[in-house]
C-alpha cells in the first residue's frame, strides 16, 4: 500500500461569489479562503502553508496573498501549470506536510476573467488572458493563431477525423454540464440549455461553437490540507486524499498523439496504482472541462471508455446526476464558473462529506476522480478522493 | 498597396536563418549530422539525438493537414476581413509539424491528412510567411 494514501485529508473548502462579480482575483480569493478556514473550523493562525496561483501577470502572487492574510508560512509558493496547478498544490501540500515542513496549507485559486475581458472593446475581442509580454511574437498570430480555443480544437478536429465523433457528441457534455448547474445557486448559467441550442450557437473557433468553450468568470476557491489524524477533530467530516499523480505532454501539444492522448492517461494509471482503485471504483468524476472535447479526452484516457468511444459513452448519458458517472455535478466551467479546476476540487470534496439534498447528491459517493488540465493543452494533474 | 494589418512576425535570435531563408523562398528546418532527423523550432541540440552537430537544410516544404480549425471570431483586427480562415497543423514529410494557414481551398473543404505544399506570401517588405495549399494531383 502506498503510504500517503489515506494519511492526508481536506478539511475545508471555500469558495467565492461566482460570475459576473466585479472584484479583482486576490480579494476573490482572500474571501474562498476564508470561507474554507470557517469550514474547518480554523483560523489564518493556524495556517503554515500557502500553496496558490492566480493571474500570470501576479508576480510572486503567495506572497501577495500570504501578506492579504496577514500571516508568515514555513512554506508557500505560487504555481506555474495552468489548470494543472490546482490540484498539483495539494499534491505539494501533502509532500510538505509530510517532510514536516508544515501542519496545515492553503491551497487556492482566483481569477477576475469575466471583468479583465469586459473592460473596454479590446479586451473584450483580444479575449486572452496572457500578458501581452508572455505571447508568442511568431510562429502562430501571424497566421492568425490566438490561444487556448484553437490548441485544443485542434484536438476535436483530429478526434472527429479518427473516430467519427462529432458536434452532437459534444453537445451532450455541455448539455449534462448545464442541467447540474441549473441544480447549484451559485452557477454564473442559470438557463437550460437544449442540443438545438448547442448546435446552432454561433461557431468560436470550427469545430468549437459558443457552448464548446469554457465562461470567463471572476471567482476563487480553496481548501485546507492536513493530516487525516488532525483533519479528524475539526467542524466537517474529511475528506481522504486517496491517490494523486501528474504527467505533463511537455514535448508540446502538437507533438506526438498529444492532440488524442492527454497526460490523464499516465497521470491516472498512477493515480488508480496510489489510491488502490480503477475506474469502475469512481462514483463521480470532476473533470477539467476548458473546452467539451477536452472533457472526452480525459474520460476515455481515465480508462471510463475506450479511445475513440467517448462519443457514445457521453451520449449514453453516463454524466448525467442519475447516470453511469455523474459528472461536473456543480456545472462544471462550462457552467457553473472558470476557476481553473479549483471548484472541481471544491465539488469532489462535498460529494464525499454527502453535504447536498437529493436534488444534487451524488448517491451513496464514496470515490471521486478530480483532473486538473492546462498549460495550453499540455500539463495534467490528478486526484483520487474518498469519504472518510 | 493595402497597409498589412495582421501580425509582424518577430524572429527571434535563433529562429533568424528561418526567416530569412523564407525571404529567399526556401523552407529552412534543423537537420541533424549524426541522426538525420529534423525538427523545429529550432533548438541548441537535436531534440532526437541531443548532438550538437547540426545545420539548417532546405526541406521539400511538401506535407500533409494533420490538423486544423477555423477561425469564426476575430481576436485581431488584421483579420475582421479573413473570418473565416483555417488555421492549420502542417506535416512535412521531413517530420516536423508546423502551424500555419491553408489557403486556396475553402474551409468546409480541409480534411486531416490532405496533402499540402508551401506557398511562400511576401506579406510587407522583407517579410515573408510560409503558407501551404492542396498538391495539385
Amino acid at each position: 500500500m502506498h503510504p500517503l494514501r489515506d494519511k492526508y485529508a481536506i478539511a475545508g473548502t471555500g469558495k467565492s461569489p461566482l460570475g459576473q462579480v466585479g472584484l479583482n482575483s486576490m480579494a476573490l480569493l482572500e474571501i474562498a479562503i476564508q470561507n474554507a478556514l470557517d469550514e474547518a473550523g480554523l483560523t489564518v493562525k493556524d495556517v503554515d502553508g500557502l500553496v496558490v496561483r492566480g493571474a500570470d501577470d501576479i508576480y510572486a502572487h503567495h506572497q501577495v496573498m500570504a501578506e492579504r492574510l496577514g500571516i508568515d508560512v514555513n512554506f508557500s509558493t505560487s504555481l506555474d501549470n495552468g489548470g494543472a496547478s490546482q490540484i498539483m498544490a495539494i499534491i505539494l501540500a501533502v509532500m510538505a506536510i509530510d517532510a514536516g515542513m508544515a501542519t496545515t496549507v492553503v491551497c487556492g485559486y482566483g481569477r477576475d476573467s469575466w471583468t479583465r475581458t469586459h473592460r473596454n472593446e479590446r479586451a473584450r475581442m483580444g479575449g486572452n488572458l496572457v500578458p501581452d509580454s508572455q505571447r508568442p511574437r511568431e510562429h502562430g498570430p501571424e497566421f492568425g493563431h490566438f490561444g487556448a480555443v484553437s490548441h485544443h480544437a485542434f484536438g476535436a478536429t483530429r478526434h472527429m477525423f479518427e473516430f467519427g465523433t462529432t458536434r452532437e457528441d459534444f453537445a451532450h457534455i455541455s448539455v449534462a454540464f448545464r442541467e447540474h448547474a441549473l441544480r447549484n445557486p451559485e452557477a454564473q448559467m442559470k438557463k437550460p440549455l437544449t442540443i438545438d441550442e448547442y448546435l446552432s450557437a454561433r461557431m468560436i473557433v470550427a469545430p468549437f461553437g459558443l457552448y464548446d468553450c469554457s465562461l470567463n468568470s471572476d471567482g476563487a476557491g480553496a481548501v485546507v490540507v492536513t493530516s487525516l489524524e488532525r483533519a479528524r477533530d475539526l467542524r466537517r467530516r474529511p475528506v481522504l486524499i486517496k491517490g494523486f499523480a501528474t504527467h505533463n505532454n511537455t514535448r508540446g501539444f502538437i507533438a506526438d498523439d498529444h492532440m488524442l492522448v492527454t497526460g490523464a492517461r499516465k497521470a491516472g494509471e498512477r493515480a488508480y496504482a496510489m489510491a488502490g482503485l480503477g475506474p469502475q471504483d469512481v462514483d463521480t468524476a470532476q473533470i477539467y472541462d476548458c473546452f467539451t472535447y477536452m472533457v472526452m479526452a480525459q474520460l476515455e484516457d481515465y480508462g471510463f471508455c475506450k479511445k475513440g468511444e467517448g462519443g457514445a459513452f457521453v451520449r449514453s448519458g453516463a454524466l448525467r446526476l442519475d447516470g453511469a458517472l455523474p459528472t461536473n455535478t456543480s456545472g462544471g466551467q462550462l457552467s457553473e464558473a472558470h476557476v481553473e479546476g479549483m471548484l472541481q476540487i471544491v465539488e469532489g470534496a462535498r460529494q464525499l462529506q454527502g453535504i447536498y439534498g437529493p436534488d444534487r447528491q451524488v448517491k451513496d459517493a464514496e470515490i471521486a476522480l478530480v483532473s486538473g488540465h492546462g498549460g495550453n493543452q499540455v500539463c495534467h494533474s490528478s486526484l483520487i478522493l474518498g469519504r472518510a | 498597396m493595402l497597409e498589412y494589418k495582421k501580425p509582424i512576425p518577430v524572429p527571434s535570435d535563433e529562429s533568424k536563418p528561418y526567416w530569412d531563408g523564407l525571404h529567399e523562398h526556401k523552407l529552412l528546418m534543423p537537420k541533424c549530422s549524426a541522426c538525420g532527423g529534423h525538427w523545429f523550432p529550432p533548438t541548441q541540440y537535436c531534440t532526437h539525438c541531443r548532438s550538437k552537430d547540426w545545420a539548417w537544410s532546405q526541406v521539400s516544404g511538401k506535407g500533409k493537414v494533420f490538423s486544423f480549425v477555423v477561425y469564426h471570431r476575430v481576436y485581431h483586427p488584421g483579420f475582421v476581413d479573413e473570418v473565416p480562415y483555417a488555421v492549420a497543423v502542417i506535416e512535412l514529410e521531413e517530420g516536423p509539424r508546423m502551424l500555419s494557414n491553408v489557403v486556396g481551398v475553402p474551409a468546409e473543404q480541409l480534411v486531416c491528412d490532405m496533402p499540402v505544399e508551401i506557398v511562400f506570401d511576401d506579406v510587407v517588405e522583407g517579410v515573408t510567411v510560409p503558407k501551404f495549399k492542396p498538391t495539385a494531383l
